[in-house]
């Protein structure tokens, strides 16, 4: 995915000669490609990230489409005020792209690990939320980013969970991706790098349908509406706490116009205990493929037996 | 008459502040001069609010909005009804800097924004060779901010010498004086540790501020400028200049009444309902 984002950068950077990247000290080998193609459009702001979202805000009121790029854990969260005032509140076209989404950081603990982007902006007006899945989807997503002449925060986790899509997909804004057919009682819907995983545990139910949501906002409320009036329950999986990520949007948008069973799979209310790899924290947070298909299999149990979820 | 004349500019503050029963009016008083100066002599203004080609005034201090509005009124970029309707349902100005006001440049008040945005602006400028400077009028107070910090940094890091920082220095912040409440200092020696042409002047003294931005821009090394203006917070009117409870307080009829007296004589006979 990390190759993805530099080679869509330099070809951004090629074509369009208002395109800027900054980086607040980060990204070191991933950015050699624009610094060999473009060396002129490459900015480190050093270890500064909120002058370094001001900065972009004053580029693009300038003229320029910049690029801003930081880990997650920083790049929304720790300059959330200057994306919502200097960027978002005039609808500037700045591409913020957060990386190491969800634990990819995963040995260096809870400064690194991000599992609360998405819901710290996603009560920001105007701002756009990707979430690519692969490496296709990260193409179609950079693509679509510079399409659209507003902010955006594009998402980028673990990059090497598989494949999900052979190319990238038709994509448009707000739309679910479909990634397998079905006409089961489930159907699934998974963002970044969850969709990966969500395909497998969806397995076990046959005629599952599986949909990927690479834009969070904004979520076309009609077609996820569309998935719940399908489905007697409608599973969701992210890398994220389970609130006010696709989970809660998906809640939402169900809760309004398609009152559905929405089983939200990721991350509860807790930090990360251990220090551990990747795989040992997608354990411990019920994120690899099997304790997923355990929890909905717990939640799919309790709906059948109209249990309490207290208990 | 003088255009940009502080007096005037001030009991258009009054105006606004009475109309709107707002406050910060000496954060607004402290600024007079120093904008004055820099819309009369330095910001080429091009074609109006909305030409693109204009230099930059970025008020980072965004309390004190209500003088780069009367600025803005003597430009004719703001009406009458402007002032007079200020703070009422439904209209456009709003108690601090708000970039969506044609003229303005930035939405500040929370503090700590502007200069950064300022740096990108003059950053872009450069970029594009447009030869736009930008000036940035920011607060003692803001310093506090390390965003500002961050932005000196930056600035003299690439080396952005169309970039004038004024520091509104009226030894005041929100709670009490600055050095009480968080001493900044030599500013000036500071910003000059920073690699940036630095200069202190009376921020009320119009030909020593006037000759202050001179020597900034007439600066033939490819860095930053800054110039401390000490000023006065509440200045022109007696019994606010220096009392930073004129950051909180709103007039009454009788001190509205007392301040407009002070200015009206030598406000070229500005009429107040």
């Amino acid at each position: 995915m990390r190759d993805a984002f530099s080679t869509a950068l330099v070809a951004a950077a090629r074509a369009d000669e208002r395109v800027l990247l900054l980086t607040g000290d980060h990204g070191y080998a991933l950015f050699d490609g624009i610094r060999q193609a473009c060396p002129d459009r490459f900015l480190n702001a050093g270890v500064a990230e909120q002058n370094m979202v001001g900065v972009a805000a004053g580029l693009a009121k300038g003229g320029f489409r910049p690029v801003v790029y930081g880990l997650s854990a920083f790049v929304p969260v720790r300059v959330l005020e200057q994306i919502k005032i200097d960027v978002c509140y005039e609808n500037l076209p700045v591409l913020f792209v957060g990386d190491g989404a969800g634990f990819v950081y995963s040995h260096l603990g809870t400064s690194h690990q991000s599992t609360e982007d998405v819901a710290a902006i996603r009560a920001v007006p105007n701002l756009t939320i990707l979430s690519p899945a692969d490496a296709a989807e990260l193409t179609a997503c950079f693509e679509l980013a510079l399409t659209l002449n507003g902010p955006v925060y594009l998402r980028m986790g673990k990059a090497d969970l598989g494949v999900v899509h052979d190319a990238p997909p038709r994509m448009t804004l707000g739309g679910l991706v479909p990634v397998r057919a079905g006409d089961g009682p489930l159907a699934w819907i998974a963002t970044g790098s969850m969709v990966r995983t969500a395909m497998v545990a969806a397995a076990r139910w046959p005629g599952s349908a599986v949909y990927s949501a690479p834009c969070l906002k904004p979520l076309d409320a009609e077609e996820v509406a569309a998935v719940c009036r399908r489905h007697r329950t409608v599973v969701t999986v992210e890398e994220h706490s389970v609130f006010g990520g696709l989970g809660g949007a998906v809640a939402e948008i169900a809760a309004d116009r398609a009152p559905t069973f929405v089983c939200r799979v990721g991350v509860d209310d807790r930090f990360s205990e251990k220090c551990g790899s990747y795989q040992y924290l997608l354990g411990e947070h019920g994120l690899d493929a099997g304790s997923v298909a355990r929890r909905v299999e717990e939640f799919l149990r309790r709906q059948t037996a109209g249990l309490s979820w207290a208990a | 008459m003088t255009r940009f004349d502080p007096t005037r500019l001030r009991a258009t503050v009054l105006r606004m502040a009475h109309a709107g029963s707002t406050v910060h009016i000496g954060c607004a008083f402290s600024l007079v001069e120093v904008l004055a100066v820099l819309y009369r002599s330095h910001l080429r203004l091009g074609a109006g609010p909305d030409d693109v080609t204009r230099d930059y005034l970025v008020l980072s201090k965004g309390h004190g909005v209500m003088a780069q509005y009367a600025c803005l009124y003597e430009l004719g970029w703001l009406t009458d009804a402007d002032l007079d309707r200020y703070f009422a349902d439904g209209t456009r100005l709003k108690g601090l800097s708000d970039a969506h006001v044609p003229g303005l440049e930035v939405t500040s008040g929370s503090l700590g924004h502007g200069l950064s945005v300022g740096v990108g602006l003059a950053l872009a400028a450069r970029r594009k060779g447009t030869g736009q400077r930008c000036f940035a009028v920011v607060g003692d107070g803001e310093m506090n901010e390390g965003s500002m910090w961050e932005a000196l940094l930056f600035a003299a890091h690439f080396k952005l010498s169309n970039l004038v920082v004024v520091v509104d220095a009226n030894g005041f912040q929100a709670m009490g004086r600055t050095d009480e409440v968080m001493g900044l200092g030599k500013l000036a020696d500071k910003f000059a540790t920073f690699g940036l042409h630095a200069r202190e002047v009376d921020g009320h003294d119009e030909a020593a501020f006037d000759a202050a931005v001179r020597a900034a821009l007439a600066d033939p090394e490819p860095r930053p400028k800054a110039i401390v203006a000490r000023t006065v917070k509440g200045k022109g009117v007696s019994f606010m200049a220096d009392d930073n409870r004129w950051h909180y307080t709103r007039l009454t009829p009788e001190t509205y009444a007392a301040a407009v007296r002070e200015l009206a004589p030598a406000a070229g006979g500005v009429q107040h309902a």
